[in-house]
């Protein structure tokens, strides 16, 4: 009885140390300071820094978009950086007050639940400068300035894609139905830009392409995200483009289940989220991380642009598809013409994309 | 009695209470010293960390402000996890009870706009109750009526608050702007921060006093648990509470209605949660979003864990977490340890209380010898 107690004990224990190990040694190396390859960066005496969201590192979407953006700036610029994670919204205000305290500016902060926190943090610290990552400030405080993307650009051509794809035969998914999906979080303005975009971009190449959209009401509940995708299939939708945050991964099962492809959100999803290839088309991806790198080397330069809302697109390489991956071959040149057109009729502003459906 | 038999029961209860004393205790040590050897084995610097960790927690008053902001929803959601599981109950879904006395203030606190703050602010904290206990009230009804258990029903209802509230601050609440949220509560609905309710001079005579952002949420906590303390201890309220968290059979043939104290008692449970939820909207946020809560809810069923089901207890267990909690972020400046290894130290604290077993076992063992040492 005594011996076996210890023997199951000394198992858990071991099993706890296991658990800790892994991602203990895996966040060593990418948390450690100085380059590895040898080459002496240059000196900066700026030191960047950025509070994640409670998502926290390791999120493959934002938080770790701006950490390589931040990363990037370490090698090639020089800079000092760091990384609070918040575990609860309470910590955003102490992160942010602990890291300009300590002296670090630009702070980034990610996520539009800090707009609030940065604001009345950058009264605080007046000569502190922040970077909000999709957060809107009305007005801009002079020593912040707001990093948005547009996302309905990227969007509009993920719905290029979608809407030659549905009338295409490339895949076995694909029917000839002529119907497209579109998965939101939340119905609220910023996602909304993405079904403006998508709906836009498919009706460009497709006019007769019925979009059927469907909102989860939240950016975490994969079951619903499934049901979503379930649904949607149901009502013939055969490529479906999902910006739902966690929701998208349900959706993600219910096309592999049903057969449809689909497009991906925020970062390559191909990379992402496991398994998906043989039916992740492509992405529409969001540079955060050349936001965050672009907004440090401004503050190297003594150029920072505060009191501004900068605005990341298609020209500025904000926002973009991310590749075909498994589709790379399959998919006709056509459509990779189409999406290039677009691309550069919206960089040149012959084509303006709607914000609203 | 004999004076011999009196004085081993005086002994046993001396015992008994060094044992429930203990063991949390314990537990939290163990929690700390392995939580260093992971720290130690991942290369970090454990003392380094702790120091931090210590220093962003209590360091500063406003470093000890943050304990007290995070503890303070804490304290109310491990009582309520306290008072139901006195009575046997495991009300896992106090976080939907608590989103409702969120709603409930973040709602009314607009709604009383121009009350002075005498009216608003108890109106808002026993509205938050009155909503806390009507939400468990529908699963209170299911388990005593039909036996329905209260971990399914209570968690499924809360899924149906929290998405009841994100439709609401999405919807008929939004206020406008692009952020789903509803309008700030008027200043007379907030509940003040500590180092408000002082003059300049007096903070500058008494720094101690300058606890950033604590507020007043924390006195409410500390009132409602001596109060529970109080109904558990010395009313029948609380007795039958108690006798049939015990053993409801015998409770039942003592002429207490078991179907009526476990309803009573998930009410009381909710209306704690509920009111964990109002002090985090009216002396946090100052409005009502739909993540306004970290998992109070869930993080007090270890605080309860931890206390023991005591009332009084249960504030310095929330305060562990809460310490716990505000010092990760110093931790993670100073120590440039990741703060998922906070995450695994609430675990393992988590883990040994449950695990109580283990630690009894050590702590007989340890008396064993000692005794046998002594003979």
């Amino acid at each position: 009885m005594n011996s076996k107690t210890i023997r199951v004990l000394s198992v858990l224990l071991a099993l706890v140390l296991l658990v800790a190990f892994v991602p203990g040694c895996a966040k060593k190396t990418d948390t450690g300071t100085g380059t590895s390859d040898g080459t002496t960066p240059p000196k900066s005496t700026v030191k960047a820094a950025m509070v994640t969201d409670v998502g926290g590192l390791g999120d493959k979407s934002f938080n770790d978009g701006a950490y390589s953006g931040l990363q990037r700036a370490e090698k090639e610029l020089g800079v000092e950086i760091k990384v609070l994670e918040s575990k609860e919204i309470t910590d955003y205000e102490s992160n942010i007050d602990q890291l300009a305290t300590a002296g670090f500016s630009p702070i980034f902060a990610v996520g539009f639940l800090m707009t609030d926190t940065v604001s009345k943090m950058a009264t605080a610290f007046p000569d502190t400068q922040f970077g909000g990552v999709d957060e809107f400030f009305d007005p801009v405080p002079a020593n912040v300035v707001g990093l948005n993307f547009k996302e309905e650009e990227g969007s509009y051509l993920a719905g290029v894609v979608a809407g030659l794809a549905t009338k295409d035969s490339f895949d076995s998914k694909l029917n000839s139905d002529n119907v497209i999906g579109f998965v939101g979080g939340m119905d609220i303005p910023l996602i909304q830009k993405f079904e403006a975009g998508f709906i836009a971009g498919a009706k460009s190449v497709n006019p007769d392409v019925k979009v059927i959209s469907l909102y989860a009401g939240n950016f975490t509940d994969q079951a619903k995200g499934k049901e979503l995708g379930y649904s949607l299939i149901e009502q013939k939708a055969d490529v479906i483009y999902a910006a739902a945050g966690q929701v998208g991964l349900g959706t993600v099962e219910a096309c592999k289940d049903k057969g449809a492809l689909f497009i991906g959100v925020d970062v390559d999803q191909y990379e992402t989220v496991a398994n998906s290839g043989d039916v992740m088309l492509t992405s529409m991806i969001k540079r955060v991380d050349n936001a965050v790198f672009e907004t440090i080397k401004a503050v190297v330069d003594g150029s920072f642009p505060g009191g501004t809302i900068k605005v990341f697109g298609l020209a500025e390489e904000g926002v973009g598809l991310a590749p075909y991956h498994d589709f790379e071959s399959k998919v006709p040149q056509a459509i990779k013409d189409a999406v290039e057109k677009a691309r550069t009729d919206i960089i040149a502003g012959t084509i303006t994309v709607p914000t609203a459906p | 009695m004999s004076a011999a038999a009196e004085d081993r029961s005086t002994n046993r209860d001396w015992a008994a209470i060094a044992q429930k004393v203990g063991t949390p205790f314990a537990s939290v040590l163990l929690a700390i010293l392995i939580g260093s050897l992971i720290m130690w084995v991942s290369g970090y610097d454990p003392i380094a960390a702790y120091a931090a960790l210590f220093q962003g927690s209590f360091g500063t008053p406003k470093a000890f402000g943050d304990t007290l902001l995070k503890s303070t929803p804490l304290i109310l959601a491990g009582l309520g996890l306290a008072y139901g599981f006195r009575a046997n109950l495991f009300n896992i879904g106090a976080e939907g009870q608590l989103f409702m006395g969120g709603l409930a203030a973040g709602w009314l606190g607009l709604v009383l706009a121009g009350q002075p703050w005498y009216v608003a602010l108890p109106l808002l904290l026993l509205a938050a109750m009155l909503a806390g206990a009507a939400w468990a009230f529908i699963p209170a009804i299911l388990k005593a009526r039909i036996g329905a258990h209260e971990v399914i029903t209570t968690m499924m209802f809360t899924y149906i608050a929290r998405y009841f509230v994100s439709y609401l601050v999405i919807g008929p609440l939004k206020s406008p702007g692009q952020i789903p949220q509803t309008g700030l509560l008027p200043p007379e609905s907030q509940l003040p921060r500590i180092q408000s309710l002082f003059s300049d001079a007096t903070l500058q005579a008494m720094p101690f006093l300058k606890m950033g952002r604590a507020h007043m949420g924390i006195l409410v906590a500390i009132v409602a648990a001596v109060i529970v303390w109080w109904v558990l201890k010395y009313t029948t309220l609380g007795y039958e509470n108690r006798a049939v968290g015990y053993n409801p059979w015998a409770a039942e043939t003592g002429g207490i209605s078991v179907q009526w104290t476990t309803v009573k008692a998930l009410c009381i449970s909710g209306s704690l949660a509920g009111l964990a939820g109002a002090v985090e909207v009216m002396g946090v946020h100052h409005r009502l979003f739909d993540q306004f809560s970290s998992g109070f809810g869930f993080t007090g069923i270890a605080v309860a864990l931890l206390a023991k089901n005591h009332p009084i207890a249960v504030i310095p267990a929330a305060l562990l977490f809460g310490a716990l909690s505000a010092g990760a972020g110093t931790m993670q400046l100073m120590a440039d340890v990741p703060q998922k290894i906070i995450l695994i130290v609430q675990a393992l604290v988590i883990f040994f209380v449950a695990a109580e077993g283990i630690v009894t076992y050590f702590v007989k063992q340890r008396q064993k010898e000692a005794t046998s040492n002594v003979g």
